[in-house]
């Protein structure tokens, strides 16, 4: 293999995965996937070039996209946006080998189960609503604001947009624990995300059975309907168990 | 048994199933999470440069709290408080609401791009070295 080129990792899979030819990789144009034996496991790859600049949001679709097909129908071990190795020998021997019995528990942990994600945000008319019906003191202090010229209110904006701050928190808190109380009995593990969104209101990543997917949506379509319109919760999946693969040990 | 790979477009679940993920959904998982090849390889990485792309930590400041507070304002204008006078309104109408208005369309305009492109966000950190705050889970 010519030093110009490298191999791009997207994910392990058991050695009897088999590529569609639709499969399509990294890279503009896309670069094809490949898939690299050894022993009763195997990797998806693409040969890149070894100066290509990662990261484009084609990038990180086509990434996503070709291990989350994997997942509704395999188990797959996905690798962190970015991995890189010299060649196929180094992914055969110093990945996949000395590491195999590793990734084939692993894989075999999460045969017939896929991650989904329950995210959603609070509608913001509705949660400023309910809270100004609901608190004495925000309403007290939006009278002050909207009472004030801009410049005199500033004090009293700042302490109405810390007390919803608060409150989205705990909102959060409590929503948080309502899914995952939902979730129970159909979600083998769950991890609760950090927030990305000043609005988020539920951030969750479960493992649960492919099959059973159609209890999930029930469950995520009950707890909108109880939101009454305050929250939207999607549910997103089947994807790979990006929350729940596990690096056994870590260098630096 | 053999499996088939397909791309995640081509198996359609029922209708009213699960929605398929933006770009936003697939930038919080696949930059943050997953295995790291640099903890099972020890000579992996040649000469590939990866572009910068940000993972966006969610901090309030007061500038958020300035955003919230002004969220409200527009909700008072919105419902049109029955009490004030009409000079009142006009008055709301010219200063306030119409800046408050284009500022809040102009905010979610600069959101979007940001979760994309993420020009101007706190809390920068390349994708390289993005690593979970669970990452020992």
């Amino acid at each position: 293999m010519s030093t110009d080129s490298a191999i791009y990792v997207y994910g392990i899979v058991p050695g009897d995965v088999e590529l569609e030819e639709s499969a399509q990789g990294i890279g503009d144009p896309p670069a094809p996937v490949d898939i690299v034996h050894e022993g009763d496991i195997a990797a998806l790859i693409s040969v890149i070039a070894a100066d290509h600049a990662l990261g484009t949001p084609e990038d990180l679709q086509a990434h996503a996209k070709l291990l989350d097909g994997t997942a509704g129908v395999a188990p797959v071990l996905p690798m962190r946006f970015g991995a890189v190795m010299t060649d196929e020998d180094a992914v055969a021997q110093e990945l996949l080998r000395d590491h195999h019995d590793e990734f084939v528990q692993a894989l075999n942990a999460l045969e017939g189960q896929a991650e989904y994600l329950v995210k959603g945000r609070y509608d913001e008319g509705s949660f400023l609503t309910r809270l100004l019906s609901e608190d004495e003191r925000a309403r007290k202090l939006s009278e002050d604001v909207r009472k004030a010229p801009e410049d005199a209110s500033r004090n009293s904006r700042i302490a109405l947009g810390e007390l919803i701050a608060n409150a989205i928190e705990s909102m959060r808190n409590a929503d948080t624990k309502t899914v995952i109380d939902g979730l129970a009995g159909i979600a083998s593990q769950v991890n609760p995300r950090e927030p990305t969104h000043e609005w988020d209101a539920v951030h969750v990543a479960l493992l649960a059975e492919v099959e059973r997917q159609h209890e999930l949506e029930e469950v995520v379509s009950r707890l909108n309907k109880n939101a009454g319109g305050l929250m939207k919760l999607r549910l997103l999946g089947p994807v790979a168990a990006y929350d729940f693969v596990v690096t056994a040990k870590a260098e630096g | 048994m053999t499996t088939a790979i397909q791309p995640a477009g081509g198996s359609n679940g029922p209708s009213g199933g699960p929605s398929s993920s933006s770009l936003a959904d697939v930038m919080d998982t696949i930059l943050d999470k997953g295995l790291v090849i640099d903890a099972y390889v020890r000579v992996s990485l040649v000469g590939i440069e990866l572009l910068t792309i940000d993972a966006r930590v969610v901090i309030a400041s007061v500038d958020t709290y300035l955003r919230f507070a002004e969220a409200v304002n527009r909700l008072n204008i919105a419902e049109a408080d029955p009490k004030a006078g009409l000079p009142e309104i006009v008055d709301d109408v010219t200063s306030g609401a119409a800046k408050s208005k284009t500022k809040g369309v102009l905010d979610a305009a600069g959101e979007k791009l940001g979760g994309l492109l993420n020009q101007e966000q706190p809390q920068r950190k390349k994708a390289t070295r993005v690593r979970s705050q669970r990452e020992d889970r």
